[in-house]
Parts: structure tokens; C-alpha cells; sequence
């Protein structure tokens, strides 16, 4: 500490002290990191939902290990029973075509999973961008910017999903485009609150004052500030995603060729399973979405009350 | 010992607020133009979307209609022409325009009939579906909601707000399948599908319970669905005010805490509520897609659905305009409703 | 009418933690008593227990807080009470004026709703029936001299002082024997503190109300209070009758806050505030800061030629500055002195170039004309640096001292030993050695030392003037005088021109060497800090220097 009782004047000294600073900073980090996952760790029910996801990433990674995809080729399967209830032989029983619903379900983890991260990544993008856009320019431009989001925030974001994924042709790519595109209004709003919050404090008007562009100041205060509540609002989205490509799947939009829980249901619905008794057909593939869902929401949760305290201190 | 402390550039406008004050109270008339006009230019967004997302995006409504049935090139090229596909971008646009206008959605191609139409015919039993549904959902989930956070961490709390959460995350479609399973399938209580059993004769009171009878169950999924995110909603934003200067005020007055609660916190909390309980009736328009196809319900969801499967181009283009029409017109509504709520945007 | 007593009061809170729940002292043994119809002022910084104390007589602390010893208002221990009882106490017996000029108001409520409400609670014979309710509202807006149509008013429709007396009228309403002021003139302008303070004096000593007032302002406390107890860290310093405590305070704290404030005409406290021993350091380095450069001690540096501002609001032109020519010389101190609404800040921000003036008027450097171009500011900031009133919200709470000075250097691309430059930034503010406050955060300082800082970051890329708005006015007394004698320092080691905003006199009296007064947008005084503030001119200046709380002295 007592290095700079005199003034460093050569380098030497100053990279010493620069550097010694570069690792307090990343001291200061994983510090902070830490006190984060012990936080976390507070939080029993998100703590297993992360235990939970983190099994059926594996799964969906290992599924052609687990289940090798011969499995789900009809032509093969012709000595199975259709419509199999739950037995030892069929944990999860069996669909119309005789496939184990137990090998749909891991292939079908492998679409929702992929399908939600993507989509969900590209609409934290867009709407970090356009909501820090719409926070941080004043006067016509951010109130045009505004006047979009407004737009896609009340436009019903499934319908306009569906129109997309009516008029695209059918792929993952297209279900990942239909719901990232129109699921970025509410992370745009979020962070533009968040931005305006932050864009009213003087620290923001003091760099202004000492010469910062805009950005400069985007980079080095505004978006720093709204991370936290975007890495929060993440994983909440990732549930709201994977319910959309289940959805969109059951409205006969998805990718035909691939496994989706969403696909089991339609294909359940397709043979009235609901009014012919078939109720694995439907509770398997449903309690699945729903625990991934529930999962997501629980860890985000958590991590909203753990950021969100954090951004009022700050 | 908290000090007013004002940045400067919000003491400039302070200040400006401060000479100003009374003499502008916004009037309604005005509010209501502006509001309007916001509200008209989404609609002209949404139609100029719909037309868009149908010509401009890769995929020729044509082709979908040939991959579906054969044809020769004469007859697609006739029905490009029937369809005026082949005439350029901007009078296509132009026709599109007048069209909607005039409140002609064009031809559907499954139906055979008029797409304007069938949305008469279809829009009805969705408004009611969806009516009933949003009244349901915002009344128990604000009076939920508000509940849960006064006796925050309370027992019924924790039930509360965990059963939200995984009504949440429960996809609508398949809550709509589980119920059908169950009630309709399994137990008999309710009908599997339609809007009312046949050979019942219209307007009587008998057709009246009838319809009733089968609004049930998908009202009931709707309802659990949607009512939940309200719930959450309501809670966090009484949750915001509970640490409000005023509410001490309130306190020390006098009252009673479930008086501060009714006349002092839950009218603010109401006001952040508002807005979003509107925005996501999207939400609820959405859901009205997969419930009015699980339940065969004859409405608009249930028209879209025939219209992917088709696929029906205008008629999917139909329903899209007048889904987001419905919506913004409700958005509308909320602003005035906000107006009502709030003397800060009443006399602002 | 009872008394009200603490006796030997204690209050924790406790605060959960991850570690479990610790126990924080908020107020530790305070014995105090509030004699019937009598008045006493409680002083103190934040931090110092003193509005939990206040809180505590009406149990409207939070459950988290834990209170031991006596509440005794009369004979009745106020914690034995049942919480139905206590409701009838509440208001009816003992009543609040809240801090309304924040929140305490509800904002979608009126007013006159809000002050019906109470005298519906604790309905008494004179207001049984709606008409005696209505009546007695608008006769309680009446007595705060309020328009009685301002019951149909909400607050956000009143200002600051208005809605601190609907707080007084609605204290009064009930007929209470003690009132409870919980700093009722912080945020209030000096001409309005004294028209809050005068009205709830008057109707206080009328009435025979005792009153219990809390505030951080000693001069505010002393116009009001016969009695004034001084509280710091939970605990009562010194208690005693005003006059002693202001004047002759036995405890080192006590004098230190009394000290604080300057009386305008002392000499001993002119260009000279109450400072550690920095001051005489400052005064060594003499005029060093003058010969380094061989310009003109006279410079014009900062000027404003006829320069007005419009805002257009809802439709209609306000003038928030009228023709105000302005000049700051090299190497002094311009004090702005004005209330909120006298168009002060917006003069400031024209000058800094946030803000465009009306066509015709001028702001100048140097007699150069400010160019409103990107590229103008950016060359003009590099000389004319801002000091902002909030300290707390100038930092960036996740950067530390040394990002946030050299935050100004990384943007001009500086070329030459950054390191060594913010160093002497900080210590040319007095934070020495400076080495132990670069790797801090911002929540890690006290107020004044990131001030010091927001300073030090000004400095870095060494401007030629400052301009500083309301630099002290957010900061404990006991800090200010430090503070405002960093700004003499700088002037006199450094040459340094500075414009200070502030609604403070006494400041101007402090370090100032002119001044210049502000009234709805126009400059009405201007001159040396000697002839306006001792031999005013302007009806306003004297409005303004009479309304200035005194510490009462013993000639």
C-alpha cells in the first residue's frame, strides 16, 4: 500500500500498480460470483429445478446413446403393440405406430431444449438491444423506437408466430425465428425501464459532461446495469420458449421430421387419445414440459430475487 | 434523514412543473384523440404487417396450395391470376389495401367462401369464450394477488404463489387436453366438443345453459392458465408499494390495516397492474387458438387452425388482422381505464 | 394534557442476514421528556436514531425492531396499549407531520379526501355529521392559509411547502395534544421553511400542542423549540435549552454542528468555513496557483451575454431565464443564489452547453462564443467541468475510484502516466495517500469523500473552471465546511474560476467572492459577497436573508 506515497513516475511502477488493480477487479468479481451461488444455494426449490435441468441436458445431449434412433423407425417396430399402457416391458408405454413414448420423449428433449436456448437467445439480443436503444435516445428516434415496441408488445406474439411459421418453410430454423422474433417486446421493456432508471442518474450526466458518446456510455454504464436483470429474465424465457415450440408443434408447425414433445401431442390429439382412454399418451410428454417449464421458471426466479436487490442498492 | 435531491437536468423540468402546475389539466377530448390515434396507427402496422409477412416472405401462398393438391402450370398460373398474384408488388398492396378497407379479406380457399364472412360467423362464440375467461382471470388473480402479498411468506401465500407458478408453466393446450381427458372423456360430466348439442332449438333458455354447459371446460383452462400470471403480476406490484411513505401516514392515522390495504395500497398497486394485465391479454387471445382446437369450439382460434392446416392463406391473413385488431382496441380501452385510475395522467 | 416521556429507551433492529439475523442499535438508553404544551427538537445527522425515536411513540416502526424500556404518555405505557387502543391514541391524542414534501401524501387520493378521512376515524362531537366534517377540512386549510379549493387538489397538483402544510392541517385535524414533526422543512426553500415553520409555530403555541420536532438543521430547530436534545449514533450527546445548546454546547459533537452553519456579517467565518487544518495548508500555497500562468488575473473566463431560456410545457412558453448576463473571473468564486422555480440550475446548465439558449443570447469562454456542436462541447468540457449535487448517484456504484477519475482520461485518450494523474487528482482533493482509495467502490466512502472524488474526476483533465451545483447541499453539516474549504483551496493552489449554484447564503458567506441573486429568471443583485449579502439592495435579497434560520447568539 505504501508504493505510491511517493508519485510513480516510471512505468515500471505504474504497470505494478495497474496490474495489481487488474487483479483486484477480478478478485472483486469472483468474489461477487461467489456470494451469488451461495445466494442461490439459499433457494432449495431452485436448486433442485437446476439439478433437474442440468439431468436432462444430459439426456438430450446422450439421447442417441440412450435410445438408439433405429428405435423410432416404424417399419421396424411392426411386432410392438400399439397403444400399449404403461407396463415393465413399456415403462411409458406405447404410441399408434408402437413407438415407446419413453424414446420420443429423450429424442423430443433434444427439439424443445435446442429450440427454447435459440430462440431465447435471440430474443434477449434483440430486446436488449432495442430496449437500450429505446432507454437511452431521447427526442424522435426513441420515440419511434418506442412506438415498435409498444407494437410488439400488445401484437398476440403466438398468432404472429404462427403466421411465420405458416408462410416460412417448416425446419427448426423457422420455429426458432417465429418465436424469437416475436418474443422480444417484454425483454425490451424491462431493460428500457431499467435503462431509464439508470440513464436519470447523475453518473450518466457526469460522463457526458466529461466527453462520453453515446457509446461510450452504453458500453461502459447502461449495459453493465441492465445485465443482471437480462441474465434473470433468461431463463424465465427459456420456459416461455419451450412452451411456444410445444405449441406451435400441437398446431401441426413444427419440423415433421423431428422428435417434439410438442409433435407427441398432436400426434396424441390427432388419435383422440383424450376420449379413447390413451391418458399416457397425453400426461408422459405433458408433466415433461411441464416440469422443464417449471424448472426454468424456479431458477430464474431466484435469480431475479438475488440481481434484483443488487440493482436497488446500486 | 433523506434529503430531496434532484439531478439537474429533472430540476430544470421540476422547476417548469412548478410554475406550471394546474393550469394544464389535459382534456378528455384530447387524451382520448391522441390515444386513438396511437391506436390507429397499430392497426395500419398490423395490416400493412399481414400484408408483408404473406408476399414479401420467402414461401408463394400458391406453391403451398400445389404442394397440397396436383396441378398443372396452367392451373397455377390461373390461380395466380384468380388471386392477383401476378400483378406487381405495389398494386397488389394497393388492392390489398382497399380491400381491407371495404372489409373484404378476399376469398378463403378451403371454404370457398368470403373470409369476412366466416370471421362474422366465427367471431362471436370467441368473444365469448374469451370475455367470460378475462373477467374470471382478472378477478381472482388481482383479489389473489393482492391477498398474497399483504400476508406475504403467510401459508396461503406459499400456496398461492406456488400454484401460480405452475399453473405458469402448465402449456394451455395440454391443460385443455387434461381436462378433456378427465372430465369429458373419462367422467362424462362435461361435453368432449361444439358449442351446443344438436336439435337444441336457438334462443330458447334451454340453448342458452346449453352453451353454458360446454363453455365450461375450456373457460375453466383459460381461466387457470391466465389467472395465474395476474396473480403474480398483482402481487409483485403491492409488493413495490408496501414500503410507501403514505402507507405509514395511513398507519398513523389510525386505520386498520385492512383499511390501508383497501384504500390506500391496492388502488396504487392497481395502476402498474393495469397495464400489464392488458398486455397480456395477447396472452389470452393466443391460448383461445389451441383451447377453441381441443375443444372444437367454433371461433376464431379454431378457424385459424383450419386455416394452417390448409393452408388458407386469406383466411390465416383474416384472422391475424382481426386478432390484433381485437387486441388493440383493447389496449385502448386500458389506457382510458388507466386514465380513470390515475389523477397524475387525468391532470397531468 | 400528559406529558410524554422516554424513559431509558432503547431500539434494535434486527437485520436478516445470510448468516442469520444480527442485531443493528438504532437507539441506545434515551431518556427525554416532552412537558405538556412544551417543545422539543431533537437534532442530529442521518444515521443518528433520531426519527426511530419518533417513530417508536406511535408504534409505526417496522416488526423488525425491537424496543425496550418506557413510553409512558402520561401514566400509560404506550407499548402496553392494545392495538385497538393505540388506534384511538393515533392522531386523535398524538399526530404526525410526516416528511410531505416526499411521499407521505397518497397520490391518488385529494387532499381534502385524505384529511376527511382522519376526522372520520376519530369522529368527535363538533364533526358528527358530513357538513362538520367538510366545514372543518376547509376551516384546517384555511388555518395553514391554504385556498380551501385545494381540498379537490391531489398532490402531485401542489408544491413542495403546500403539500408540507396539508401535512400541518391534517396533523392539526383531530384536535391532538402532541404533534410529531419528523423533519417537516427538509427540501423546502428557505423562504417557505420559514412560512412551514411559522405556521406550525403559531398554531402550535395557540393551541398548547406539545411538540416533538426532528430535523438535522440546528438553525431550524432553534427558531421553534425551547428545548433542543443532540443525538449521534443512537445517542443523546447533549440535551438542553436552545440558546446553550447553540452557543455554548459543552460537547465537542454539539459545537461542531452548531459551528456548521455560518452567521452571515461574522467576520470570523468569512471566507473561512469551519475546516480541518487542510485550510491553513491551503493558505501556504498562496497565490502559486495565479503565477503559473502569466494571463490576466482579471480574465473573464465564463460568461453569459443576454442569455434567456424557454420551455415550451403542455402548450405553453415558460421563461425559465430572462436576459441574464453572467461573469465569472479567473481565479474566483461566483456564488448563484436563488430558490427552486428562480431558473438557477437552468442558467447552469445553459452555461455547461446542455441546454440551447434563446436566439441573441451568448455563452462565452474566454470571450470565445460556446459552439453547440458535438465537437464544440467535447473542446469545451475539456475546460469547464460540472460538480453534481448528488454524490451519491455521480459514481458508478460497480466502478472503483481509480476507473471512475480516469474515466474522463480514457475518453480524451490521454497520453500521458494516467496512473500518476489520477493519484494527483486525489490528492489535490485532499484524499491522500491516494493509493489506498483507488481499488474502493463507491458504497465503501462516505459522502463528502465522494465528492471528493466526483472532484478529483473533474480535475483530471484539468479544467479551467467548475461549475459546482448545490456541491454540500445533500451532505451532513459536519462535512460541509470541509468541503467548501477544499473549493478555496482550490482556488488558491490551482487558480481555479468557479461558479457555485446553491439557495444557501450562508455558503455564498463561506467561500464566495461574488455573488449574484436570482428571482423568476432574472439576476435581481449582483456584486462583491460583502456588499449584497451586508448592505442589501433587492426586496428579495432581504426577503431571503431574513428568512434564513439564525443560530441564536447570546449578544
Amino acid at each position: 500500500m505504501s508504493e505510491t506515497q511517493t508519485r510513480p513516475a516510471n512505468t515500471r511502477e505504474y504497470r505494478n500498480g495497474k496490474s495489481r488493480r487488474v487483479n483486484v477487479a477480478r478478485q472483486r468479481k469472483l468474489q461477487r460470483l461467489k456470494e451469488v451461488a451461495k445466494e442461490f444455494a439459499e433457494h432449495r426449490a431452485a436448486m433442485v429445478a437446476l439439478v433437474f435441468l442440468l439431468v436432462i441436458s444430459l439426456i438430450a445431449v446422450f439421447a442417441p446413446l440412450i435410445a438408439p434412433e433405429s428405435m423410432l423407425n416404424v417399419t421396424k417396430l411392426l411386432d410392438v403393440p400399439h397403444f400399449a399402457p404403461p407396463s415393465w416391458e413399456h415403462p411409458f408405454g406405447t404410441d399408434h405406430q408402437g413407438r415407446e413414448i419413453w424414446v420420443r420423449m429423450v429424442w423430443g428433449a433434444r427439439t424443445s431444449l435446442v429450440v427454447g436456448l435459440a430462440a431465447t437467445a435471440m430474443s434477449m439480443i434483440i430486446g436488449t438491444v432495442v430496449g437500450l436503444a429505446a432507454g437511452h435516445f431521447t427526442g424522435l428516434a426513441g420515440g419511434i423506437i418506442m412506438r415498435v415496441v409498444d407494437f410488439f408488445l400488445v401484437l398476440p406474439s403466438l398468432i404472429l408466430a404462427i403466421v411465420l411459421s405458416s408462410v416460412l418453410s417448416r425446419g427448426v430454423l423457422t420455429i426458432v425465428i417465429a418465436i424469437g422474433v416475436t418474443s422480444w417486446a417484454g425483454t425490451a421493456r424491462v431493460v428500457r425501464s431499467q435503462t431509464l432508471s439508470v440513464a436519470s442518474r447523475t453518473y450518466v450526466e457526469r460522463a457526458e459532461v466529461l466527453g462520453g458518446g453515446h457509446w461510450h456510455i452504453i458500453s461502459k454504464h447502461l449495459l453493465p446495469a441492465v445485465m443482471p436483470l437480462v441474465l434473470a429474465n433468461t431463463t424465465l424465457t427459456v420456459g416461455s420458449a419451450i412452451i411456444a415450440e410445444s405449441t406451435l408443434a400441437f398446431l401441426g408447425l413444427g419440423d415433421t421430421t423431428q422428435q417434439s414433445w410438442g409433435t407427441v401431442l398432436k400426434n396424441a390429439m390427432d388419435v383422440s387419445a383424450a376420449t379413447s382412454g390413451y391418458w399416457w399418451y397425453i400426461m408422459i410428454p405433458g408433466i415433461a414440459i411441464v416440469m422443464v417449464v417449471l424448472a426454468c421458471t424456479l431458477v430464474g426466479r431466484a435469480f431475479e430475487s438475488i440481481t434484483n436487490p443488487m440493482l436497488r442498492r446500486n | 434523514m433523506s434529503t430531496d435531491v434532484i439531478p439537474p437536468g429533472k430540476a430544470a423540468i421540476a422547476e417548469q412543473q412548478d410554475e406550471g402546475r394546474e393550469s394544464h389539466r389535459q382534456s378528455f377530448l384530447g387524451y382520448l384523440l391522441a390515444k386513438i390515434g396511437g391506436a390507429a396507427i397499430s392497426l395500419v402496422m398490423v395490416v400493412i404487417l399481414g400484408f408483408f409477412a404473406f408476399r414479401i416472405l420467402p414461401g408463394d401462398p400458391v406453391r403451398k396450395i400445389a404442394q397440397s393438391r396436383p396441378m398443372t402450370a396452367e392451373q397455377i398460373a390461373q390461380l395466380r391470376h384468380q388471386y392477383g398474384l401476378d400483378q406487381p408488388m405495389l398494386a397488389q398492396f394497393w388492392n390489398y389495401l382497399t380491400n381491407i378497407a371495404t372489409g373484404n379479406f378476399g376469398e378463403s380457399y378451403v371454404y370457398g367462401k368470403p373470409v369476412s364472412e366466416l370471421i362474422a360467423q366465427y367471431f362471436w362464440p370467441t368473444i365469448a369464450l374469451t370475455g367470460t375467461s378475462a373477467i374470471l382471470a382478472i378477478t381472482l388473480g388481482l383479489w389473489m394477488g393482492q391477498l398474497a402479498a399483504w400476508r406475504s411468506n403467510s401459508p396461503y401465500d406459499q400456496v398461492a404463489t406456488g400454484t401460480s407458478l405452475v399453473l405458469w408453466s402448465v402449456p394451455t393446450f395440454w391443460l385443455a387436453l387434461l381436462l378433456l381427458m378427465i372430465f369429458g372423456g373419462t367422467l362424462h360430466w362435461f361435453p368432449t366438443g361444439g358449442m351446443v348439442s344438436t336439435g337444441i332449438p336457438t334462443g330458447t333458455p334451454e340453448y342458452f345453459l346449453n352453451v353454458l354447459w360446454h363453455l365450461v371446460l375450456p373457460v375453466i383452462t383459460m381461466v387457470a392458465v391466465v389467472y395465474a400470471q395476474y396473480l403474480l403480476v398483482m402481487r409483485a406490484s403491492l409488493l413495490e408499494e408496501m414500503s410507501a411513505d403514505y402507507l405509514t401516514t395511513a398507519r398513523a392515522k389510525g386505520l386498520t390495516e385492512d383499511l390501508v390495504r383497501r384504500r390506500h395500497a391496492v388502488p396504487n398497486a392497481l395502476l402498474p397492474t393495469v397495464t400489464l394485465v392488458f398486455m397480456h391479454i395477447g396472452g389470452l387471445i393466443g391460448g383461445a387458438v389451441t383451447v377453441e382446437t381441443v375443444f372444437s369450439w367454433p371461433g376464431l382460434g379454431k378457424l385459424t387452425y383450419e386455416a394452417i392446416s390448409g393452408p388458407d392463406t386469406p383466411l390465416l391473413q383474416g384472422t391475424f388482422v382481426v386478432f390484433s385488431a381485437i387486441i388493440i382496441v383493447m389496449n385502448l380501452f386500458a389506457d382510458l381505464l388507466y386514465r380513470q385510475l390515475d389523477p397524475r395522467v387525468r391532470r397531468a | 394534557m400528559p406529558d410524554l416521556v422516554f424513559d431509558n429507551i432503547s431500539i434494535v433492529y434486527s437485520r436478516r442476514s445470510r448468516t442469520g439475523t444480527t442485531p443493528v442499535k438504532a437507539v441506545s438508553n434515551v431518556s427525554l421528556t416532552l412537558p405538556a404544551g412544551g417543545t422539543l427538537g431533537i437534532a442530529g445527522e442521518s444515521g443518528s436514531g433520531k426519527s426511530t425515536l419518533a417513530m417508536s411513540v406511535l408504534r409505526l416502526l417496522p416488526k423488525s425492531a425491537t424496543i425496550t424500556g418506557r413510553i409512558l404518555y402520561g401514566d400509560q405505557d404506550i407499548q402496553d396499549l392494545s392495538f385497538g387502543q393505540l388506534r384511538t391514541v393515533r392522531w386523535a391524542e398524538a399526530a404526525v407531520v410526516f416528511q410531505g414534501a416526499m411521499h407521505a401524501l397518497n397520490p391518488v387520493r385529494t387532499v381534502g379526501w385524505q384529511i376527511l378521512e382522519a376526522l372520520e376515524l376519530h369522529v368527535k362531537e363538533r364533526w358528527a355529521t358530513r357538513e362538520a366534517r367538510v366545514a372543518r377540512m376547509k376551516d384546517l386549510l384555511a388555518m395553514v392559509d391554504l385556498p380551501t379549493d385545494k381540498s379537490e387538489a391531489y398532490p402531485h397538483e401542489l408544491s413542495g411547502g403546500q403539500k408540507q402544510r396539508v401535512m400541518v392541517a391534517m396533523a392539526l385535524a383531530c384536535e391532538p395534544d402532541v404533534i410529531i414533526a419528523d423533519e417537516p422543512t427538509t427540501a423546502l426553500d428557505v423562504i417557505v421553511q420559514e412560512q412551514v415553520l411559522n405556521v406550525l409555530h403559531s398554531l402550535v403555541t395557540e393551541r398548547g400542542i406539545s411538540l416533538l420536532m426532528i430535523s438535522h438543521d440546528l438553525s431550524a430547530l432553534a427558531t421553534i423549540c425551547d428545548r433542543i436534545a443532540v443525538m449521534k449514533d443512537g445517542v443523546v450527546r447533549e440535551v438542553g435549552d436552545a440558546v446553550s445548546i447553540c452557543t455554548a454546547a459543552t460537547d465537542p459533537y454539539t459545537r461542531k454542528l452548531a459551528q456548521a452553519f455560518p452567521v452571515i456579517g461574522d467576520p470570523a467565518s468569512r471566507l473561512k468555513p469551519q475546516s480541518k487544518p487542510i485550510w491553513e495548508v491551503a493558505a501556504d500555497g498562496g497565490t502559486d496557483g495565479l503565477e503559473q500562468t502569466n494571463s490576466d488575473p482579471h480574465e473573464v473566463v465564463l460568461e453569459a451575454r443576454g442569455v434567456s431560456v424557454n420551455f415550451r410545457s403542455h402548450g405553453r412558453t415558460v421563461h425559465a431565464v430572462r436576459s441574464v448576463d453572467l461573469t465569472c473571473h479567473r481565479a474566483e468564486i461566483t456564488a448563484l443564489v436563488g430558490q427552486s422555480g428562480s431558473g438557477k440550475t437552468t442558467l447552469a446548465r445553459t452555461i455547461l452547453g446542455l441546454q440551447e439558449p434563446n436566439a441573441g443570447g451568448q455563452v462565452l469562454f474566454r470571450g470565445e462564443p460556446l459552439k453547440l456542436t458535438k465537437r464544440g462541447l467535447r473542446e469545451y468540457r475539456r475546460n469547464v467541468q460540472l460538480v453534481f449535487q448528488d454524490q451519491f448517484a455521480a459514481l458508478n456504484p460497480k466502478v472503483s475510484v481509480y476507473e471512475s477519475i480516469s474515466e474522463g482520461l480514457r475518453i480524451r485518450k490521454y497520453d500521458g502516466d494516467e496512473y500518476a494523474k489520477v493519484c494527483e487528482s486525489l490528492e489535490a482533493c485532499e484524499m491522500s495517500p491516494a493509493s489506498e482509495y483507488l481499488d474502493v467502490l463507491p458504497q465503501e466512502l462516505s459522502g463528502g469523500q465522494r465528492q471528493r472524488v466526483v472532484i478529483a474526476g473533474a480535475l483530471a483533465i484539468e479544467p479551467s473552471a467548475l461549475i459546482a451545483d448545490e456541491p454540500v447541499a445533500s451532505l451532513d453539516a459536519s462535512v460541509r465546511g470541509e468541503l467548501l474549504g477544499l473549493f478555496l483551496a482550490l482556488k488558491r493552489r490551482m487558480g481555479m474560476t468557479a461558479l457555485v449554484i446553491t439557495h444557501d447564503l450562508g455558503l455564498a458567506w463561506n467561500i464566495a467572492d461574488t455573488v449574484a441573486v436570482m428571482y423568476n429568471g432574472e439576476i435581481v443583485e449582483r456584486g462583491t459577497v460583502e456588499k449584497v449579502l451586508l448592505d442589501p439592495q433587492h426586496e428579495y435579497t432581504k426577503k431571503l436573508l431574513h428568512a434564513t434560520p439564525k443560530i441564536p447568539t447570546l449578544a
